[in-house]
């Protein structure tokens, strides 16, 4: 019997140390959510760009585009965080830590979601094209109704991926000292010397991470008129 | 052309939102350029202090997510004396230095040990706190000296005095397991490491690892009576700004004179540890 209140005991501690934890995690998921929410606003027009630049019927806007993506592809997210926060001041260009953070992701992501996009407008049939011109419509006209809707429907799985990713990204923000979910719960891992605060922040993961594969899904479905 | 527009359009977008971004700098963010001598500093009418928020008992935030610690403490009242506000600016160790010298913050004040390569980075206060790079090991590992080291694996936090007193004994350094030792971000990765097993001991700030063992059982480790070396901490500047240092030595000296500086370190260590 002694044993079951104490493991009760226990439960109850341990439960109450979580909820101690609570508001210092959550004001670090509004930073993590803020990170997240710019991100994908800014990044998907600017991957459609990017993705228009790749296709253009410009020898230099395509070149242009490629060399972007191999840049931003090419080199650690971290590294570019790092860059545009401490390197460009040097030149004299001055960002707050906040929009170092937006300018790096966005710019990072967007070379994603262009190849995304890119593949996804590759994939529409040319007959398409020939169609909608019969029809008397503009190439914008073809491009917004037409074509957009469905590689918006074609890329969504590719696109979720990203999402997912970009989620768990956000954590590199500490490098400039913001205190995102994951730093959050390291600084109450080294204030109370115990794992149990990243143990929380996982959970706080995985729970984000669900909210947005559901959505993602329901959008899905919601774009899976012809199946 | 149309095609051209949107494409036009699109990037018109993406470039207002981000130049609307660049314009709500807040004002925490002033170039470096204005930040030069200690009337300027006046003017402005704040100091940021950089610090690592990981940093118990130095600098790190109570559950209310509140700032609090020995170094926290002790600059409030330094700054509340010279009629400054004082902003904390939470930093990532590694780059603290990068911080400091494009401006983002005015000094670095979070155990930041004094060391003769720093010294050529960054002015220093005086010294005001004492302390010991010690090795840690766990008691049923039979270590008792350094030379039982030999051929194992130490731990230690990257970029901090510690890893910098290994390395500078290169004898030691070399007979280590892989030659160097394993650096963590933090100490207590550097200490759970050392729980499960896989380094044999770790060295880290005495400061620092007291605190560590104190919430987690003075039983459960040995400090061996061997060390790297004493060191002290001091506040770091920007190299230049000797009025500003020369402000904060004054008045952290009457700090210690009048009992203001004791009775910070009676809070967090218990007892008065500051330098006399």
């Amino acid at each position: 019997m002694g044993t079951i209140s104490e493991l009760m005991g226990n439960t109850v501690e341990l439960l109450n140390y979580v909820l101690a934890l609570l508001p210092a995690l959550m004001s670090g998921v509004v930073i993590t959510l803020k990170v997240f929410a710019f991100t994908l606003v800014l990044s998907i027009p600017l991957g459609i760009l990017v993705a228009l630049g790749r296709l253009s019927r410009l020898r230099i806007i395509r070149r242009l585009a490629q060399l972007y993506i191999w840049v931003v592809r090419g080199t650690p997210l971290l590294l570019q965080l790092i860059f545009i926060f401490f390197g460009l001041p040097m030149i004299g260009i001055v960002f707050s830590r906040f929009n170092s953070v937006m300018i790096a992701f966005s710019l990072n992501y967007a070379a994603y979601y262009g190849e995304i996009f890119r593949g996804g407008i590759a994939s529409i049939d040319r007959g398409q094209y020939e169609a909608a011109e019969m029809l008397g419509m503009s190439k914008r006209q073809t491009f917004l109704r037409v074509i957009l809707p469905q590689v918006i429907k074609r890329t969504l799985p590719a696109v979720a991926n990203e999402v997912i990713t970009l989620v768990k990204d956000t954590s590199l923000v500490y490098i400039l000292g913001l205190s995102e979910l994951l730093r959050a719960a390291k600084i109450a891992a080294n204030r109370d010397v115990t794992l149990a605060p990243l143990v929380v922040a996982g959970i706080f993961y995985l729970i984000l991470t669900a909210v947005f594969t559901k959505v993602l899904q329901q959008m899905e479905e919601r774009y899976a008129y012809y199946e | 052309m149309k095609k051209m527009m949107i494409l036009g359009l699109v990037a018109l977008m993406t470039m207002g939102v981000f130049a609307g971004c660049a314009a709500e700098k807040p004002v925490t963010e002033a170039p470096a350029a204005e930040l030069t001598g200690y009337e300027a500093l006046v003017e402005r009418g704040y100091v940021i202090v950089g610090l690592d928020d990981t940093f118990a008992p130095l600098g790190f935030r109570t559950t209310d997510g509140e700032l609090v610690g020995f170094d926290v403490d002790l600059a409030k009242e330094v700054f509340a004396r010279l009629e400054l506000e004082v902003q904390f600016q939470p930093i990532d160790w590694s780059m603290k230095e990068t911080e400091l010298n494009s401006g983002n913050i005015d000094m670095i004040w979070n155990g930041y040990t004094i060391t003769p390569e720093r010294e050529e980075k960054v002015a220093f206060s005086k010294p005001y706190l004492k302390n010991r790079q010690v090795i840690v090991v766990l008691p049923e590992s039979g270590i008792a000296t350094k030379a039982d080291l030999t051929g194992k694996n130490v731990a230690c936090q990257s970029e901090s005095s510690a890893y910098a007193a290994i390395v500078a004994d290169e004898a030691f350094t070399a007979a280590l397991d892989g030659g160097a030792p394993i650096a963590f971000d933090t100490n207590n990765e550097a200490f759970m490491d050392l729980e499960a097993g896989r380094v044999n001991a770790l060295v880290a700030d005495e400061i620092m690892a007291m605190y560590y063992i104190g919430e987690k059982g003075v039983e459960n480790y040995i400090v061996l009576d061997e060390d790297f070396g004493k060191e002290e901490y001091g506040v770091g500047f920007r190299q230049g700004d000797s009025e500003l240092v020369q402000k904060v030595n004054e008045t952290l000296d009457a700090m210690k004179e009048d009992g203001a500086a004791a009775k910070v370190s009676t809070v967090y260590f218990g007892k008065d540890i500051v330098n006399k």
